[in-house]
């Protein structure tokens, strides 16, 4: 591909480092952290329990994923154990109640110094820093270890943790269910609008009426009944006729938006699985 | 100090699930006799904390201990966070690392 230009080139890189050749790779990687850029680089939240769950990357980097996202730079708060102090760096071990973890904070700065002087073992600490894997063992490289002033940052840090968590999970799973079934995706924005469309849709069109029945069973009152609801309480939420209801409601079947469930008269919809 | 395993955080009603294991909970001391606590739970309940430190009456008292029933802590470490911490948002944290997130934390 390169000919003989790439040898003479090649020959004046061979000392090592960084080669030419190696430019190839970016549009590569390049295109595998768009999606995830944001996040790798986002500072996460997360408990020492998620972190030694966190599945890691195959290849020898040192990349961890929890729910699907790279994690590179983490937040973790606990308690500070076994603090040693050395000449550059400072390292202990962080217990937040769910496990340890071993942090090293590189003294560069006399600022850093002082820093890691001001907190002792025992005390809460909240340490911003980069997570690394070296030969199966996680550690922490601390950027920033403050101590604790406000006890209900530690509240806080545990909720952010299950609130990122839950970004990270939920909008995924309810992208696959639109994709899964698409019919799904031109109702799911009507759920709650009944009471102010029920008087207008007496002659309403076929598919407002769908968008009707349909808000019915996905109402949040109704989507999570085990059995269901029946016709009839479709009926009654609605005030439609009866022909037309049923209509529709067989359509969707035929569709496999919904289904019976533990009879021929109780019907769910098959969104939430 | 054991701390190898893990502390479920708990309220009293979650301790009751966790007797015999390690918990993590905070109290209100409402009164302190030699070395033995007693609080109230951010739930509500009286909760009796053993071999706790000196924490003054009204404070928020962190406890990591091993449940020895559903109304008594064995304390191993105890932790004064003071007059004003949010008991509620703890309350609500206890719940949901119990349930729903459990895998998070435990």
């Amino acid at each position: 591909m390169y000919g003989g230009g790439a040898a003479n080139s090649n020959s004046l890189f061979g000392g090592g480092g960084f080669m030419p050749s190696q430019s190839t790779a970016v549009p590569e990687s390049s295109g595998i952290s768009n999606s995830k850029g944001r996040s790798a680089h986002s500072l996460l939240p997360l408990t020492v329990k998620q972190i030694m769950d966190a599945a890691q990357a195959s290849d020898d980097k040192s990349n961890f994923a929890i729910n699907g996202v790279e994690v590179t730079t983490v937040r973790l708060v606990g308690r500070m154990l076994g603090k040693v102090e050395r000449v550059t760096d400072v390292a202990f071990t962080l217990d937040d109640g769910t496990g340890k973890i071993d942090v090293n904070r590189w003294e560069n700065e006399s600022s850093d110094t002082k820093e890691m002087a001001d907190v002792n073992n025992g005390n809460y600490v909240i340490v911003n820093g980069g997570l690394k894997g070296f030969q199966g063992k996680r550690h922490v490289v601390a950027y920033s270890v403050r101590r604790v002033m406000n006890f209900n940052d530690i509240t806080h840090h545990f909720l952010h943790c299950i609130h990122v968590h839950l970004e990270h999970t939920t909008p995924k799973s309810q992208m696959n269910a639109n994709t899964a079934t698409p019919h799904h995706a031109n109702q799911v924005p009507f759920p709650n609008n009944q009471a102010t469309t029920f008087s207008a849709s007496a002659n309403a069109a076929g598919d407002d009426v769908s968008n009707l029945v349909m808000s019915v069973f996905h109402h949040p009152s109704v989507i999570n009944l085990e059995h269901g609801v029946t016709m009839e309480y479709v009926l009654d939420c609605l005030k439609l006729p009866e022909d037309v209801v049923r209509k529709v409601i067989l359509y969707h079947v035929e569709q496999g938006n919904i289904y019976n469930t533990i009879d021929d008269f109780h019907y769910k919809s098959a969104m939430n699985g | 100090m054991d701390t190898s395993s893990p502390a479920a955080l708990v309220n009293a009603e979650i301790m009751g699930m966790f007797v015999g294991r390690r918990v993590r909970t905070v109290v209100q001391v409402q009164r302190s006799e030699g070395g033995v606590v007693v609080g109230l739970s951010t739930d509500g309940h009286q909760l009796t904390i053993k071999s706790a430190m000196d924490v003054p009456v009204s404070h928020f008292m962190e406890v990591y201990g091993i449940a020895e029933n559903n109304q008594a802590i064995r304390a191993e470490v105890c932790t004064d966070f003071g007059p004003n911490f949010d008991a509620k948002a703890f309350d609500g944290l206890c719940k949901l690392a119990s349930d729903k997130f459990k895998h998070m934390f435990l």
